[in-house]
């Protein structure tokens, strides 16, 4: 049932397909994680996905560029199926940008040396190029003034900007969020969501783990929520959030209200 | 107490005596305690002075000069020395001007402000040496040795000079250049009917194992760091098993095997003299506890700095190189220093298998018949130590730039 629903969605959201998660499990030792998950990702599609802690919901974004090795069914991104094999690992991961939720931007390097170094040693773009690529990205985020600053230098909010930039210069085709608020200072979280909203409207295919539901409503095509490794529901922000079928996603919405 | 009179009283004082009332005698116990330990400072510096100047008969270090310097290093070849001192001076002075420069076009570059470092800021960061340097000379009898070190300051400012003047595109091989002129220096010592290592002594060659160690050790245990991580197991049993063999073992013990023992696990017919036997064993020692370092700064490298590299595209070995290890590495530069004090310091063990390093030189100054039986020592120890101390406290002195300079920006 849930499966379907699923498959007809990306098919609703653009035809094309460019993320396919089919019956994904992940342990931890005894600990399922990930239980038969099934997601069909469309291109330009945002979806977000909710759920308590523990829900699988950082797991399941790490595991589709391979942060995490899932240990059964199949994930397919941009056609490439992600096996052992480490070319398809490294060329999923060039395809793949992603945010974290404690930016780990590399604090021995200047804003713009974090930017360029992927390009440079990944798609040995030259330096120049690299760092007019750079400098647009941090337009892109407003922040191109603080390039030649270190990360330590800046507020929460710039350094996770900065991070969206360094993502966003390997020009990927999916962006991946793992909670990309959660360490934010409130004041600082508007200026972050902002950048992802850009994004979004750009075209990016997004998933994002958060519990901003602003942002959910401004930009998600779908909804996806989590519990304990499993897709309770799925469906559009107003469905989800307004009228939502499962009792559990009914009280894990009355909890963060 | 009135105000008024208080206010009077401060006005009059200078800053100074405020401050030693503050300080020093702001009650009873600890005016007693300033007077008992200033008398106590006093006595002692009046004591030391009065040994260094009047006391002490400096003559055995006078008389021995050049053998507490280079040891037994053959007297008509000394020129070697002089030409292998001008090389290292050249390359010093080439390396500094060269990266002065680079640093000054990145700086540039990034429209930041660049401070060249003037004459004073070399005084203030190398004054130990320079220290040692003028006691080493007005020891000698002849101005020889000041002219010559004349001549390699010379040397070196007009290298710096060169370096920092170098096109951009031949900068980018000064190192190559530096290293060259420091195999040139190695070749001048020992190469066209030079003298073997066996043959150095003295500080020169505590100088000498002190660098190779360093230089060796530290490459094979940053090797056994990255070993001891490795997903293989058997690279990764063996960097465990040598470490802990390494660190289970005095360093004795290991000049003992180098001395004695290494020729027989050597494949025969290798010709290793034997302070080259004691380097590698010096090297096998650090080298452990170097690889113990840096595993440390590994594992205070947070895990998300790797998965952020990896999530980039980047292949496992660039993550380690350019994002990893730069981290890694700085956090250890303290410890990894320290190390190379011991090492240092350590050097002086080769006493015990025959070595003419330093250390020894003081017992053979103090066997020569005319200082036999005088008590000596007690003049050529403290001559050492000085020497030693020197050594060691520029290495620290220099680690603690390091990790600032290199702590730009750290949260």
């Amino acid at each position: 049932m849930t499966q379907n629903n699923v498959y007809s969605d990306a098919t609703r959201a653009g035809g094309e397909v460019i993320i396919e998660v089919q019956g994904v499990d992940k342990f931890f030792g005894d600990f399922q994680a990930l239980k038969n998950i099934n997601l069909n990702v469309g291109k330009q599609e945002v979806i977000v996905v909710m759920g308590p802690s523990g829900s699988g919901k950082s797991t399941l974004i790490r595991c589709i560029n391979r942060l995490e090795k899932h240990d059964a069914g199949r994930i397919i991104v941009d056609g490439i199926e992600l096996s052992d094999d480490i070319r398809n690992i490294q060329e999923i991961r060039r395809e793949t940008g992603m945010v974290f939720q404690q930016f780990n931007l590399f604090p021995h390097l200047t804003v713009l040396d974090n930017i360029t170094l992927a390009p440079r040693q990944v798609r040995n773009t030259p330096k120049q190029d690299a760092e007019e690529l750079a400098m647009q990205m941090l337009e892109r985020v407003k922040i191109p003034e603080q390039a030649r600053k270190y990360p330590g230098q800046l507020s929460g909010g710039q350094q996770q900007r900065v991070a969206i930039a360094r993502s966003l210069a390997m020009q990927p085709k999916v962006m991946l969020f793992d909670e990309p608020t959660s360490a934010l200072d409130p004041e600082m979280i508007k200026e972050v969501l902002d950048a992802m909203v850009e994004l979004a409207e750009s075209g990016m295919t997004m998933i994002v783990v958060t519990h901003e539901m602003g942002f959910a409503r401004a930009v998600a095509n779908r909804v996806l929520f989590m519990a304990d490794g499993e897709v309770v529901e799925v469906g559009t922000p107003q469905h989800i959030f307004e009228d939502p079928d499962e009792d559990r996603t009914k009280l894990f919405l009355s909890q963060i209200l | 107490m009135v105000a008024g009179t208080d206010t009077a009283v401060v006005r009059r004082e200078s800053p100074a005596v405020r401050w030693a009332k503050e300080n020093l005698f702001s009650n009873w116990y600890n005016a007693l305690l300033t007077v008992i330990f200033g008398v106590l400072f006093l006595w002692g510096g009046f004591t030391l002075l009065r040994w260094v100047f009047f006391r002490a008969e400096w003559e055995i270090v006078r008389a021995n000069l050049t053998l507490f310097m280079v040891g037994r290093f053959p007297r008509d070849e000394l020129a070697r020395i002089w030409a292998s001192n001008y090389l290292i001076a050249g390359a010093i002075g080439l390396m500094v001007g060269a990266s002065t420069a680079s640093a000054a076009a990145a700086a540039k570059e990034a429209g930041l402000p660049f401070v060249r470092s003037r004459p004073r800021d070399w005084i203030q960061r190398f004054w130990p040496i320079l220290l040692l340097v003028a006691i080493l000379l007005q020891f000698s009898r002849t101005w020889t040795p000041t002219v010559m070190v004349l001549g390699m300051v010379a040397v070196g400012v007009a290298a710096r000079y060169a370096g920092l003047n170098l096109p951009a595109r031949v900068r980018r091989y000064a190192w190559l250049i530096m290293l060259i002129m420091l195999i040139g220096a190695y070749a001048a010592l020992s190469w066209f009917g030079g003298v073997e290592l066996d043959g150095w002594g003295g500080l020169h060659l505590t100088i000498f194992i002190t660098v190779a160690g360093i230089l060796l050790a530290f490459p094979l245990g940053l090797l056994f760091a990255l070993g001891r991580r490795s997903s293989l197991p058997l690279v990764r049993y063996l960097s465990v098993t040598y470490i802990e063999f390494i660190r289970g073992v005095p360093l004795i013990t290991l000049l003992l095997m180098g001395a004695f023992a290494l020729l027989f696990l050597l494949p025969p017919g290798t010709q290793l003299g034997s302070v080259a036997r004691l380097i590698v064993a010096i090297m096998l020692f650090t080298a452990a506890y170097v690889a113990e370092n840096v595993r440390g700064g590994l594992q205070a490298v947070p895990k998300g700095q790797t998965e952020a590299g990896q999530a980039l595209g980047l292949p496992a070995w660039k993550v380690m190189r350019l994002i990893v290890l730069p981290q890694a590495l700085r956090a250890v530069i303290p410890a990894m220093v320290g190390q190379f004090i011991s090492l240092f310091k350590d050097t002086s063990l080769l006493v015990i298998v025959g070595i003419v390093e330093l250390l020894q030189v003081s017992s053979i100054a103090n066997s020569q018949p005319e200082f036999l039986g005088k008590g000596l020592v007690d003049v050529t120890l403290p001559f050492v130590a000085l020497i030693y101390w020197v050594g060691s406290y520029t290495m620290s002195r220099e680690s603690r730039r390091l990790e600032k300079k290199l702590g730009v920006g750290e949260r």
